[in-house]
């Protein structure tokens, strides 16, 4: 076998010309179609990569009057669907006030559930008893920085003490992650604040005066869920609706809209993949299968010589792959260029997000060896024609 | 490759063509021919001197009669090796390992040098010898054109490296059909007394076909002849080989 791959690769290199028709052929159908691939990628992507830039494409929060219990959260987490969910106290007490420890400047800002698995926080950050995660904005205007103590402030009109609960900063959310003054905290804070606006008695925090505690039951306004990924918003969302009869508030119509684009682009793109596959099949098929006829004096002299016996197929397919893996090194560099030229006729700035054309290493992977195959399997017909080629006919034909 | 005691042995192989209205039979009848004896195969065109050659390369399967080789310490049964199911396999080794060929006109493979040609037939017989190579391409003038590619060569230098190529790997029987067809008769002359005198060095039974007999009169050799010996009006034309008369015994070889 390596003696006639090494003759292949020998008479592929005598002949470059043919060779080069061979590749150019290929690489007149890959690059258009990889360039066709490559700015789906990047403009879907890029939109892809806008919305789950931003949490709130993820965020799905109820809406109306309705109680929710923490066994109702416990529920919603055990969904597959479900990437993080927190329970959610009345909107009126959101709002607290809040200063460095010992600061003497305060800022108003919104009290925000949060947790472990919550989109909006540092992937892997848990939020434990007396922390909280702060945004860029309140951290610039109240010059907090991570490890600092924070006060949250908070004052009812009939009620003569305020709450005030300390809160360690473990990190501070940057600018494009968070907006306005905000303050993320374990749900266990916000439900501190609604007892207190409930004149419930919370001695641990020096308010005496109110009722007992122990005679409050737990419940809350409602739940917000963020979706593990976009593609299971919709659902979730159909879901909660179904399961708590509420009505709920998503980005569901936009995600929905870039998800179809990409179905739609995939669609696209496969039914041209396809018609250009059926007519590069049959140049292949065509193009190996004549190359065969016009070197069959050589593969028939090959034959007369005892070269190979039933491994003569060989021959052909060898040539057929090799002509491959330069037609996809030669079409990769032409994407390249492509890619940089689109780069600087259409200014798209998603430069830092990878390029208008994007194929990763993955697909690119992907594509080389479905092309290889794929050529492969179009040279057969090629290679059953050197199999049935007679070695006699170098003895009854004149050769070369 | 020392050759004595060698010798292939032909007894009754026919081969029919055609079908039922028109048919064209060949009979070799029997014979024998050992390391370094030439043997010149004559007869009018259509007579089926390919065809036997075809048969004796192991290039088509005989329909009847029985065709090995002998040797003092193996027998190769050539005419079994067609019905088992690697006919084609066994054939195809038998040849690399057996048979050098001649054709008609070269079958040189373009993208190799003349040197690489030559070396080729080596490669496939697994028996690489640079030296009885060089030896070859010196012998018969191609030594300063080892690096060419066919291409570059006339048809008369095609020629001899398709000799030298015939011969690079020591095989026992060297096939030749045709060899100086497509040459004029200064180059054809010359052509035909290297293969006989390459043959006859290296030790190989060899087999040259040609239409011209007066051609082959003019060496020495042991001659046969293909004639029809059906009648002209007969639908089943047969072909049979003969001896002709005027045998020419080469040294050594009895």
């Amino acid at each position: 076998m390596f003696l006639i791959a090494k003759l292949a690769l020998k008479d592929l290199t005598f002949q470059k010309v043919h060779l080069i028709c061979n590749v150019a052929v290929l690489a007149g159908v890959l690059v258009p179609l990889l360039v066709l691939f490559g700015v789906k990628n990047g403009v879907y992507d890029a939109l892809i990569g806008q919305l789950l830039s931003n949490p709130r494409s993820l965020q799905i929060d109820t809406s109306g009057n309705t109680e929710f219990l923490a066994a109702d959260a416990d529920e919603v987490r055990g969904w597959a669907e479900t990437g993080f969910v927190t329970l959610k106290t009345r909107s009126q007490f959101d709002f607290v006030n809040v200063r460095r420890k010992d600061g003497r400047q305060k800022r108003d800002a919104i009290l925000i559930p949060s947790g472990l698995g919550d989109p909006n926080l540092p992937e892997g950050l848990a939020l434990g008893d007396g922390q909280a995660v702060i945004s860029a904005s309140l951290a610039e205007q109240l010059d907090i920085a991570q490890g600092d103590m924070i006060d949250i402030i908070t004052q009812a009109e009939d009620r003569p003490r305020q709450l005030l609960v300390s809160l360690k900063v473990v990190t501070v959310l940057p600018v494009e992650r968070s907006s306005g003054r905000s303050v993320l905290a374990d749900i266990a804070v916000l439900d501190l604040v609604e007892a207190f606006y409930d004149a419930y008695a919370l001695p641990e925090y020096g308010i005496t005066q109110g009722k007992p505690l122990s005679q409050r039951a737990a419940s809350f306004e409602g739940l917000r869920v963020y979706a593990n990924d976009l593609t299971q918003l919709a659902n979730l969302q159909t879901r909660l609706e179904k399961r708590f009869g509420v009505r709920t508030e998503a980005r569901t119509a936009d995600v929905q809209g870039v998800l179809n684009l990409g179905r739609n682009l995939n669609l696209a793109l496969l039914l041209t993949a396809t018609v250009a596959s059926l007519g590069l099949a049959a140049a292949l098929i065509f193009g190996f299968w004549g190359e065969v006829e016009r070197k069959r004096h050589v593969l028939a002299s090959l034959a007369l010589m005892g070269l190979g016996g039933n491994r003569l197929w060989l021959f052909p397919v060898i040539q057929a792959l090799i002509s491959a893996v330069l037609a996809i090194l030669v079409s990769f560099a032409l994407l390249w260029i492509a890619s940089g030229v689109a780069e600087q006729i259409f200014d798209t700035g998603l430069a830092t997000q990878g390029g208008l054309v994007r194929v990763s290493m993955g697909q690119a992977v992907i594509v080389s060896v479905v092309v290889f195959v794929f050529v492969g399997l179009s040279s057969l017909f090629a290679a059953r024609s050197a199999l049935r080629i007679d070695p006699a006919t170098v003895l009854r034909e004149a050769a070369t | 490759m020392d050759f004595a005691g060698h010798q292939l042995c032909i007894n009754d192989l026919t081969v029919t063509l055609g079908d039922g209205e028109r048919r064209f039979t060949l009979r070799s009848g029997q014979w024998s021919i050992k390391g370094g004896e030439v043997i010149g195969l004559t007869g009018q065109s259509g007579t089926g001197k390919t065809l036997l050659l075809e048969i004796l390369g192991l290039l088509r399967a005989p329909g009847g009669g029985s065709y090995y080789s002998q040797q003092p310490d193996e027998t190769h049964h050539f005419d079994r090796y067609w019905s088992g199911a690697q006919a084609r396999a066994l054939c195809a080794s038998a040849r690399a390992r057996f048979f050098g060929f001649v054709p008609q006109s070269g079958g040189l493979l373009p993208f190799l040098t003349i040197a690489g040609n030559v070396a080729l037939s080596q490669e496939i017989a697994g028996r690489i010898d640079p030296d009885w190579r060089d030896h070859l391409l010196y012998h018969l003038g191609l030594e300063k054109s080892a690096h060419l590619y066919p291409g570059a060569l006339s048809i008369g230098q095609r020629q001899r490296v398709s000799i030298a190529r015939a011969l690079a790997h020591k095989p026992f029987c060297i096939i030749a059909d045709e060899p100086t067809a497509a040459l004029d008769p200064e180059n054809a002359h010359a052509a035909m007394q290297l293969l006989i005198d390459a043959a006859h060095e290296g030790g190989a039974a060899t087999v040259i076909s040609s239409h011209d007999y007066p051609a082959l009169a003019q060496f020495p050799m042991r001659r046969m002849g293909l004639e029809i010996t059906s009648a002209p009006q007969d639908n089943h034309v047969v072909s049979e080989l003969r001896p002709l008369a005027d045998q020419v015994v080469l040294k050594g070889t009895r």
